[in-house]
């Protein structure tokens, strides 16, 4: 298909460095999600725990269709479908396929496994779509079992929800138009950047050192960043680089500039009232590293980045 | 303000003592006196025979002169402000219902293709094209009936310049659409958002506005003020003309004076041609108001909310579980509707068929709450629900234009005679004061 190929061509320039979802910087730059950051002012990083380490499986995953009774699976496999919260306009990771009206993706797939996990079948997903800025808030309440959505685990996050371990590492990079003469995110000092309002990529753009420094602009999702790039209401997007490279896919006036100037880690976000799903999700995880689904799921979707890297290695407190 | 309105008249006072200080004083020292004899003089007629038959052919004259005036000024008013009301006002209510269905209709059938998924199916986009073009021919008719300046011309500039926009943004998303990319679902949302959010705001505001100048149009129709000084004046008239011949019959040896008795006459025909025509024009407003335009307005509420209905469905749908807002739209929506359907010119079919379409909406909602988004999306664009629906909009539609009919008849027949009515109330009038300066001239020759 055309598309595929642009994603290619296009995702072929970013590099092999690329793959990523949302922001919020994990060790290097800053951090805290505050949306209404506008002063350059360096945060202090939020290092207070390791985003990273998350609750270590207990054992062997059970047989599909047999949840250990008084467990959150078993409330899933009773309902009869897992609920995943996602967006439905990150191209590669969850957006909608306009052919089939399906939304689909690296991250859904993710979602997918999971309830193959729990079901024996992949296909017993109900997808909703939240908000970026309900990400924590659906994972929490409850409205949704799992969220996977180019979501990055940050301590401030998880005082809130639980991550899984690590299934994507992703960085932030910038998307400007292909006669800007800006080299990286610093060249756009006062001029508008957008990112969808909740993601941490939004609370990046003012931590960026420049005089003047970019001026945030946040909309309800990506696709409408990509929408007001289109119609030169901003002039750049920032977020992390295979969103962009999603995006540059779709325009090909639009180039993706710089280096990474954050470190990305994804994790699905659960509620923290049911730790035995996290470690469920986690053995999840690790069984996908281990027999080559991790592999298979990354060429499936993002294979035009160039070849697989080792999943990222989980880690556990 | 105040300071220099009260400050003005000494400056006007002063200066003839300034200026002219020898001529003009003397000159109002004159003119005083003179008055004070024009008074006296007129207070002396009344002691005279012929002196008191000139005060009253004078009154006669002045209330004739004034009846005619004001009679033909009501006619005049009540015709002008009837067509305003059939040319003007009650159009433009119907453009602003036509700009907000419209709208709301094509923003409705964007987001049933976009749910539909892969190439948009022909009948939508025929059905987005028509709605988008009554709301454009309608809004380019209403541009026209509002001055410049008014709250409605500022609402249509916004409507004009936001539809140029709405439909680049949807046009776009078709484009994009067609080579598959997911940013086309991004531009419908812009697109929903700004019809939501600017458009619709505006079609509703404009909508309003019409509905209050058709009201107030009623009110100017009828005016009340003109009504009653004619009334005052007629009977003033018939008055002064029968005092005049009681006097006359009882100073005279005559009992009758036949130009006065025709005066009478006419008087009397003018009270009730005008009687005739005005209280039929008041009849048939009034019918216009109850058969006509207010039905006309309900019913228009009625094919906005169920499209609002339809509408928030289709978006709640779009929205994939993120469109909470929409739901509760829909039932916000859904429960004027309920007592708006009770209109009685609407027939027990449009009850039926919301009835069905609420049937089905429920299934709809019901599927994508457990979890079958698919077959909820078929259910609510699939063939079943779009009849019911579009039974229900084509029955709306029947009883609107029947209502339109009903008032347009009846703001013609309310219009009948006020054209006669204002060139021949001045013509009696003129006619009556003729016949009057000739019967009491008769008698005056006597005292020569």
């Amino acid at each position: 298909m055309a598309r595929t190929r642009y994603v290619v061509a296009v995702a072929l320039v970013l590099a092999v460095a690329g793959c990523s979802g949302d922001s919020s910087p994990l060790p290097a730059p800053t951090g805290p999600p505050t949306a209404t950051a506008t002063s350059p002012a360096t945060k202090a990083p939020d290092t207070a725990c390791n985003p990273r380490a998350s609750l270590r499986p207990s054992g062997a995953l059970p047989k599909p269709g047999r949840m250990p009774a008084g467990s959150w699976m078993a409330e899933i496999q009773k309902r009869g479908r897992l609920i995943l919260g996602t967006s439905q306009d990150t191209l590669l990771f969850s957006s909608r396929n306009p052919f089939t009206g399906k939304v689909e993706g690296f991250d859904v797939d993710m979602g997918r496994q999971v309830a193959a996990a729990i079901f024996g079948n992949p296909d017993k997903i109900q997808i909703k779509v939240i908000g970026y800025d309900e990400r924590v808030s659906a994972a929490r309440d409850g409205s949704v079992d799992l969220v996977a959505d180019t979501m990055t685990a940050n301590c401030e996050r998880w005082a809130d929800v639980h991550f899984s371990t690590v299934y994507y590492e992703a960085g932030q990079k910038v998307l400007v138009s292909t006669d800007s003469p800006a080299k990286s995110i610093e060249d756009l000092g006062g001029k508008k950047v957008c990112a969808a309002a909740g993601s941490t990529s939004y609370d990046n753009i003012a931590t960026v050192r420049s005089q003047p420094a970019p001026v945030a602009v946040a909309k309800p999702a990506f696709g409408d960043c990509l929408v007001a790039f289109q119609q030169n209401e901003v002039d750049a997007i920032s977020t992390d680089d295979t969103i962009l490279a999603g995006m540059a896919a779709q325009d090909p006036y639009a180039k993706v500039i710089g280096p990474k100037f954050t470190e990305e880690p994804y994790g699905m976000a659960m509620s923290q009232d049911h730790p035995e799903f996290t470690r469920f999700v986690n053995a999840v995880l690790e069984r996908s590293r281990a027999d080559g689904t991790w592999k298979a799921t990354y060429e499936k979707w993002l294979g035009e980045f160039g070849p697989a890297p080792a999943p990222p290695a989980a880690e556990y407190r | 303000m105040s300071t220099a309105l009260a400050a003005r008249p000494q400056p006007g006072r002063q200066q003839p003592d300034t200026r002219l200080p020898g001529t003009q004083r003397p000159d109002a020292q004159v003119l005083r006196p003179e008055r004070g004899g024009l008074f006296r003089r007129l207070r002396a007629l009344r002691h005279t025979s012929p002196g008191r038959l000139q005060l009253a052919l004078a009154a006669l004259l002045t209330l004739g002169l004034l009846t005619g005036l004001v009679g033909g000024l009501t006619g005049y008013s009540a015709g002008s402000a009837t067509s305003d009301l059939g040319n003007r006002a009650q159009p433009l209510l119907v453009e602003a219902e036509a700009i907000y269905s419209g709208l709301a209709e094509a923003d409705t059938t964007a987001a049933q293709a976009f749910l539909a998924g892969g190439l948009e199916p022909a009948a939508l986009t025929r059905r987005y094209d028509d709605a988008l073009t009554r709301a454009t021919t309608a809004l380019a008719s209403a541009a026209r009936r509002t001055p410049e300046g008014s709250p409605a011309a500022a609402s249509i500039e916004v409507l004009a310049n936001g539809v140029a926009r709405y439909a680049a943004l949807v046009a776009t998303a078709r484009a994009v659409n067609r080579q598959g990319l997911p940013v086309g679902a991004s531009y419908l949302s812009s697109a929903s958002a700004l019809n939501r959010d600017v458009l619709l705001p505006q079609a509703q505001a404009l909508f309003r506005g019409a509905q209050d100048e058709v009201a107030g149009g009623y009110d100017d129709a009828t005016g009340a003020g003109w009504r009653l000084l004619l009334t005052v004046l007629v009977a003033g008239l018939l008055a002064a003309l029968l005092l005049t011949q009681a006097h006359l019959s009882l100073t005279t040896k005559r009992t009758f004076n036949v130009p006065l008795v025709g005066a009478t006459v006419l008087t009397a025909l003018l009270a009730l041609g005008s009687l005739i025509v005005l209280s039929n024009q008041s009849t048939h407003l009034n019918r216009a108001g109850t058969t006509g335009s207010q039905p006309a307005s309900a019913l228009a509420e009625v094919r906005i909310l169920v499209l609002r209905e339809r509408g928030d469905e289709a978006l709640t749908l779009a929205a994939r579980g993120g469109g909470a807002a929409y739901d509760k739209d829909f039932e916000d929506a859904r429960a004027s509707v309920g007592t708006a359907l009770g209109n009685e010119y609407l027939t027990t079919k449009a009850r039926g068929a919301h009835q069905t379409y609420l049937e089905t909406h429920e299934t709809v909602r019901e599927l994508d709450k457990n979890g079958d988004y698919d077959a909820a999306v078929k259910l609510a664009i699939g063939d079943q629900t779009t009849e019911a629906f579009e039974t229900l909009t084509a029955e709306i539609a029947t009883a609107l234009e029947g209502r339109k009919a009903a008032f347009t008849a009846e703001i013609g027949t309310a219009g009948r005679g006020l054209g006669l009515l204002t060139v021949l109330v001045p013509l009696l009038a003129l006619a009556v004061c003729v016949l009057a300066a000739a019967g009491i001239r008769a008698r005056l020759e006597e005292y020569r």
